[in-house]
């Protein structure tokens, strides 16, 4: 069992001090949003899928066994809630093939800052849902490789290979959608 | 065609976060300052790396702690077992009732009688001195236990996958 601060705030939660968990969600839900944002790549959906996982989470309390950290079980109910409303609604989604013409359209030629977080995103939407989940806890530095394992499911050195080829794919899509201008980024 | 192989590539990474050994890190300095194609990749990645570096922490809306809090009483568990797939088994256990009613009330299992003799299993003889038992079964008797099972397994399908949850609806939706 774990020394988290947040499982003394568990216990009055679940001997009905509900309120209390309103401090939790506050603490937790601009990670957890950010998660749910970079699977999903939509804003109101990942909203949604958050404002799902804390209430599951809430109705789950009880099970919760105190072994990880709190955020580390929260966060992997929003992965879980997050890929399954992807899955949900996969065929909703914009392709990146119709994002990438009408981007070509408009900023052709240009490599501005903001154009290397738009061909980034471009080229994560490229990546799979686990693999941008698992870069993205990666790169917020909050989780250490076991705890990303935990969350999004696998063992702690599949996490270290996902990431590493994650970022490799990554850079090879970049390299495509900028016809070799990366290296002049 | 990729001129990194993929152990290179994983290596760059390596490098990349400063996870090799003195050794191979040695090796890798090497082939950076030698190799042209070593460096590409090394650019490549270590750009990619820094791009994502600056990935920062996003926000829900200012009311999404609110939002949350004023669901928690409307959360609904997920259903064990989906409401069409129980009404559909619901009826098969219906229909296989009727079917084995019609065709019980039509005297097809009248002469269905049976019986096991168990003298006639090839038991030695010094094993058993005095003759075995033998037991007689009526189709129609054992026809009937498995209806009667049927419906009772309709009943709890009835009970616990339709009429539980329509009420525990009715219930929520009148709050």
């Amino acid at each position: 069992m774990t020394n988290d601060p947040e499982h003394s705030r568990i216990e009055r939660i679940l001997a009905g001090e509900e309120h209390l968990y309103a401090e939790m969600v506050d603490k937790h839900k601009s990670y957890a949003y950010t998660i749910a944002q970079k699977i999903l790549q939509n804003r109101p959906e990942a909203e949604e899928a958050t404002q799902d996982a804390f209430i599951k989470a809430y109705h789950h309390l009880k099970g919760f066994n105190r072994q990880s950290k709190f955020s580390t079980w929260l966060y992997r109910i929003v992965f879980n809630t997050a890929i399954s409303y992807k899955r949900k609604n996969r065929q909703q989604f914009q392709s990146l093939e119709n994002t990438f013409v009408e981007y070509r359209a408009e900023g052709e030629g240009m490599l501005e800052k903001t154009d290397r977080r738009k061909y980034l995103n471009l080229a994560m939407a490229k990546l799979n849902e686990a693999d941008r989940a698992a870069l993205t806890l990666f790169y917020l530095e909050e989780f250490s490789l076991e705890e990303i394992a935990e969350i999004t499911g696998m063992q702690a050195n599949t996490a270290k290979v996902r990431i590493h080829r994650a970022r490799q794919r990554l850079a090879d899509e970049l390299k495509n959608l900028l016809n070799h201008e990366a290296l002049t980024l | 065609m990729k001129e990194i192989s993929q152990s290179l590539d994983d290596m760059l990474s390596d490098y990349l976060e400063g996870n090799l050994t003195k050794a191979d890190n040695e090796k890798i300095e090497r082939g950076l300052k030698e190799n042209r194609a070593w460096q590409v990749r090394y650019e490549e990645l270590k750009r990619v790396h820094s791009l994502l570096a600056q990935t920062a922490i996003e926000h829900p809306s200012k009311n999404f702690t609110a939002s949350v809090m004023s669901k928690l009483s409307q959360y609904q568990a997920p259903r064990d077992f989906p409401l069409r797939n129980s009404i559909l088994l619901l009826m098969g256990v219906l229909v296989a009732i009727g079917i084995t009613t019609f065709l019980l009330a039509g005297g097809a299992y009248d002469n269905s009688n049976t019986s096991i003799d168990l003298n006639q299993l090839a038991i030695p003889k010094n094993i058993t001195k005095t003759p075995l038992p033998s037991f007689e079964f009526s189709g129609k008797t054992i026809v009937n236990g498995v209806i009667i099972l049927n419906l009772a397994i309709a009943w709890i399908l009835l009970d616990r996958a339709i009429l539980k949850p329509f009420f525990q609806k009715r219930i929520q939706a009148g709050h």
